[in-house]
């Protein structure tokens, strides 16, 4: 039986190409969309999910409020680790991390004096034989109780070892020695097998936590209680009995008892528990720089797939029910053969399953394709392999069941229910059920055309938010300047002056300045400072950027009120942006003028009120912020270039000649250089990531839409090649029959155009309220959107309808 | 006894007046009757074959086909009935053009439950004794009126049907065609196949054993034929 459906449902395929065509392609892009997206899904959601007992797994984070502003710090106060694991309890293993921020690796060689470099080395982290009881590591050589117990211990993973040491086997690493900032020597105690899941604990070498505790490398914050570094970090494993709160509750104790306490101090820090599985989806505390989940793009993702998936539905609905008439005959014969209703059903349906099997299989292919298409939105840890993953295999068949019923079971419905005996009397084109099928495709064709049309509206306001933000006046110039800084470990401060004269020499830089890093920039750096204005004390957090005298001047800064600083190596005075000024309560700048601030316990006049600008991306407000002069801290120079000229050279002949300077006084260090509009632009990338996503998602969506649009025009005309002819006859003009046939369907674009509207303008809405600076929502969106639509659906009724009133009468009319 | 109607009613509603298609109808088929129903067009010949043939309903009487009363049946019921008890013929022939000349036939008995070895000979049995084997492969659209039909009446046998439904079966085929359509129902008839049959020509109808004419809805005469 089964066999004689599948023999039936290959011919009818065969028989129907155009109209297959259609459904296997609308369906293939749905599935494929689905099986992609379900991947990445699936990549993020199953991060660190693999540890024992991961559910007891948490990291102390640290939450500071200062002015109703609250920042949140993945670390915690260094001595919290000591102090929880002798006084705490119901915890079952407290593990401090102290992470370490690009290291200079060398491995001393036997064949020559000069040893093996590696620069700039992530990954690497302070650590004991604690973390590996949380974190689960095959150890290949060495032991966690003894390999991390004496200072000047390391630990490798096997990949970086493969590095460091190339071609030596695991047990034959113990004792090799490798370098630190070429001055901490340490030897290697132990191989761990690198984890092959999806982990974010990405360290590859762990240093043994006794050499900063017992050693002169002690950071100076490691006994400070009022002091959290995020490099300082805390896991711990809880007993199963205990409640993060209990914890939470302990470690505020902990924190009252020990912390040096100020009068009159209105900040606010506590101590949260982090679980293991929030680490890869929380930007406020991060994980250790690697590639993060964002859940409600990955929602959004889903809805974009189950959304295309059901345009491919829809099509195949539609068009079947539109055909169904075709079939009717058959379903009257196999009813009179004895055929039941559930026979009949199961019969279409397993047509249905053909049809979306053909489909998946195409979307099996395309995979590969549309992974290599949103390359740089798919983490590289992703990869698709249909044999090595057998749940993906799994998703398949149960996507090709669903989408079999929900495409399947209305048209089948429909189908089975056919009366023999008006079939068979030629009497199927009869009027009741008919057009309450017609109605349901008109519903249909709404609904897909309102997703396509929500998509477009959607990716347009994206697109225009995104150009507003890239165009916006950010309160400095960002054109012509390139940023570079110098190593944080060069202590010679020479070497800044000496490159700066350098600098000042090449005749294609008009301006360089000496300055902590660029008015808008990712990191950031705050202090509280305090203002007495005679009766009352305003405490404020407040942005520090440091920056020597050119600095306003050469990112072309407006100053408000006051002169410009004074060259200086310290801290001597300050200039506020106008935020500030606001806070502290001048109504004038002016007033502002000659006020002290008070910040780590110094006194600093202020010499000037700044023009506001943009420290972050256009997502975070405006800040309070200072700008003071501190030559010896300051690490980036901000060069100004002359114009580019007609050739183009300018730049590139500045660039190298600073490169050269550069190699001269920093031969070790690597030249890396940025221009800060490319910085900038940068911030967005997951704005352009979004609209890249939207564009595509928007031209399938209508891709799909437009391809049943045309299937059913297909098949209208053909119903109505009669009534065409006979209107030619009659004297009817080509333009005229077109439009006859265009018109119903252009209707309903303008229906979907309606229903479309409101929706596209409430999420529009909501995602604008992520940034604190946005473009207007413009009317003129919404009608570009809808007209690029109605063209579109017009074209792809053309295709067809002015086929069918060219078509000569004489032929259409003889065939009846 | 195979099957008995008894005051038959069916009637549509126009435009608030009934319209009667058959009424009063009252008929006595039994087993290895062969019977013509004539009339002129719209006298309910067609109606009245979908009737016994339980793919039409009817509105008032009683219709009992080997003692089951189908007028208490539900549909399912009746579907069970007709499709173990009744072969039907069509003037159209209504082959299902996606299937081959042996698929046609094998339909019915997929229907039916039948093991695929029996559908097999059964199948084998029929085309042999038709001669078309050599046209098992075929699509419809590639076979003449007549063989079209020859392959309709094969299928409508396949399942050994106790009954024979025709809805003018040579009503598409020319003379000579249609004169060997109708030797064979006399063939099967002599088998002991019950067949009625709708038809315009006299000369068909002569072939059966009693001649209903029909009249707006009414049976206007029975003649027995020798």
């Amino acid at each position: 039986m089964i066999r004689n459906y599948f023999s039936i449902a290959f011919r009818s395929i065969r028989k129907n190409k155009a109209f297959t065509a259609i459904n296997v392609l609308g369906l293939s892009i749905g599935i494929s969309a689905a099986l992609v997206i379900c991947l990445l899904v699936q990549y993020d959601f199953n991060f660190d999910n693999f540890h024992k007992d991961g559910d007891r797994i948490y990291r102390a984070v640290t939450v500071s409020t200062f002015a109703d502003e609250s920042y949140k710090n993945p670390g915690i106060t260094s001595p919290m680790a000591d102090a929880l694991q002798k006084e705490g309890t119901g915890i079952e293993i407290v593990a401090p991390l102290r992470t370490e921020w690009q290291i200079k690796v060398s491995i001393p060689t036997t064949s020559s004096n000069k040893p093996v470099v590696f620069k700039k080395q992530a990954n690497v982290v302070y650590a004991d034989e604690r973390y590996f009881k949380i974190i689960e590591y095959k150890w290949l050589a060495g032991n966690p109780a003894a390999s991390l117990k004496d200072p000047y211990k390391v630990v490798l993973t096997s990949s970086i070892a493969a590095a460091y040491f190339p071609k030596a086997p695991a047990s034959d690493l113990v004792g090799r020695e490798i370098y630190f900032n070429d001055t901490i020597r340490s030897v290697v105690s132990g191989i761990v097998a690198d984890i092959d899941k999806n982990t974010d604990f990405n360290f590859q070498v762990f240093i043994s936590r006794a050499t900063l505790e017992t050693t002169s490398l002690k950071p100076r914050d490691w006994q400070q209680w009022n002091n959290t570094n995020s490099s300082s970090q805390l896991w711990m494993k809880l007993a199963p009995a205990t409640t993060p709160k209990k914890v939470e509750a302990q470690m505020l104790a902990l924190f009252e008892k020990n912390r040096h306490k100020e009068v009159g101090e209105t900040g606010k820090t506590e101590h949260l528990l982090q679980p293991l599985s929030d680490m890869h989806f929380n930007a406020d505390y991060g994980n250790y720089h690697g590639h993060m989940g964002h859940k409600p793009t990955l929602y959004g993702l889903l809805a974009v797939a189950a959304f295309l998936l059901l345009l491919g539905c829809i099509n195949f609905i539609n068009l079947t029910t539109a055909q169904a008439s075709q079939r009717a005959k058959e379903i009257g014969i196999r009813k009179t053969m004895g055929s039941s209703k559930g026979q009949l059903i199961f019969q279409f349906m397993s047509e249905t399953f053909l049809i979306t099997f053909i489909a998946t299989v195409l979307s099996v292919i395309m995979a590969p394709l549309i992974l290599k298409i949103f390359g740089d939105f798919i983490p590289s840890g992703l990869h698709f392999n249909l044999f090595q993953q057998p749940l993906i295999i799994v998703f398949l068949l149960l996507l090709l069941v669903i989408v079999t019923l929900i495409a399947g079971f209305y048209p089948a419905i429909i189908l089975s229910g056919y009366k023999p005996v008006t079939v068979l009397k030629n009497q199927v084109i009869a009027s009741g059920g008919r057009s309450r099928n017609a109605n349901l495709r008109r519903s249909l064709t709404v609904a897909q055309f309102v997703i396509a049309q929500v998509f477009v509206i959607a990716t347009m306001m994206v697109g225009k938010q995104i150009n507003y933000t890239l165009n916006k006046d950010l309160g400095f110039k960002k054109d012509a300047i390139i940023t570079l800084s110098t190593n944080f470990f060069d202590k010679n401060v020479d070497n800044k002056n000496v490159f700066l004269q350098k600098l000042k020499a090449i005749p294609e830089i008009s301006m360089i300045s000496l300055s902590s890093n660029a008015p808008a920039s990712g990191g950031s750096w705050s202090s509280t400072m305090k203002y007495k204005d005679g009766k009352k004390e305003i405490e404020t957090d407040v942005q520090i950027k440091l920056g020597d005298t050119n600095y306003l001047r050469l990112y072309d800064m407006k100053l408000l009120a006051g002169t410009y600083l004074e060259p200086s190596d310290t801290v001597r005075q300050i200039i506020i942006n106008q935020t500030y000024s606001k806070v502290l309560g001048f109504q004038n700048p002016q007033d502002a003028i000659g006020k002290i601030i008070e910040w780590d316990d110094k006194q600093v006049p202020i010499v000037a009120v700044a023009a506001d600008f943009h420290q972050q991306s256009l997502r975070t407000p405006i800040k309070p912020l200072i700008i003071s002069s501190w030559a010896s801290s300051s690490r980036t120079f901000n060069i100004a270039l002359q114009p580019q000229n007609a050739e183009g050279t300018v730049w590139s002949t500045a660039i190298a000649k600073v490169e050269k300077a550069w190699k001269e006084i920093y031969p070790e260090d690597d030249f890396e250089y940025s221009f800060l509009s490319e910085d900038i632009a940068k911030y967005y990338n997951s704005e352009k990531n979004v609209v890249r996503l939207l564009s595509w998602a928007t031209g399938l969506a209508i891709f799909i839409s437009c391809l049943g649009l045309l299937g059913l025009v297909i098949f209208i005309t053909v119903q109505r090649t009669k009534e065409i002819g006979v209107r030619k006859v009659i004297g009817a003009s080509v333009s005229q029959i077109v439009s006859l046939l265009s018109k119903d369907f252009l209707k309903l674009v303008l229906i979907a155009f309606v229903i479309a509207v409101p929706i596209a303008w409430w999420g529009a809405h909501k995602w604008l309220d992520n940034f604190a600076y946005k473009t207007e929502l413009s009317w003129w969106i919404f009608l570009i959107g809808g007209v690029v639509m109605a063209l579109l659906a017009l074209i792809t009724i053309s295709i067809q309808t002015i086929r069918a009133a060219l078509a000569n009468p004489v032929d259409s009319l003889r065939t009846e | 006894m195979l099957l008995e109607l008894k005051n038959l009613y069916k009637w549509v509603n126009v435009g608030g007046n009934r319209n009667f298609l058959l009424k009063d109808v009252s008929l006595n088929v039994n087993e290895g009757e062969f019977i013509s129903i004539m009339g002129p067009s719209g006298s309910g010949k067609s109606t009245l074959l979908n009737v016994i043939g339980m793919l039409d309903q009817f509105d008032e009487g009683e219709y009992n086909f080997l003692h089951e009363s189908v007028h208490k049946l539900k549909e399912k019921q009746r579907a069970g009935l007709y499709k173990q008890y009744i072969g039907f013929v069509f003037q159209a022939y209504h082959l299902i053009d996606e299937l081959t000349v042996y698929e046609n036939i094998e339909t019915p008995l997929l229907y039916q439950d039948v093991k695929a070895s029996e559908r097999k000979a059964l199948v084998a049995d029929i085309l042999d004794r038709f001669n078309i084997v050599g046209k098992k492969d075929l699509f419809p659209t590639q076979l003449s009126g007549g063989q079209q039909q020859l392959v309709g009446i094969a299928r409508a046998l396949i399942a050994k049907p106790k009954l024979i439904l025709a809805d003018e079966p040579t009503g598409n085929l020319n003379s000579k065609q249609g004169e060997e359509i109708m030797e064979l129902f006399k063939q099967l008839n002599n088998e002991g196949v019950t067949i009625i049959q709708v038809t315009h020509s006299e000369k068909n109808a002569a072939y059966a054993s009693k001649i209903i004419h029909l009249l707006d809805g009414r049976i206007e005469k029975e003649e027995k034929l020798s």
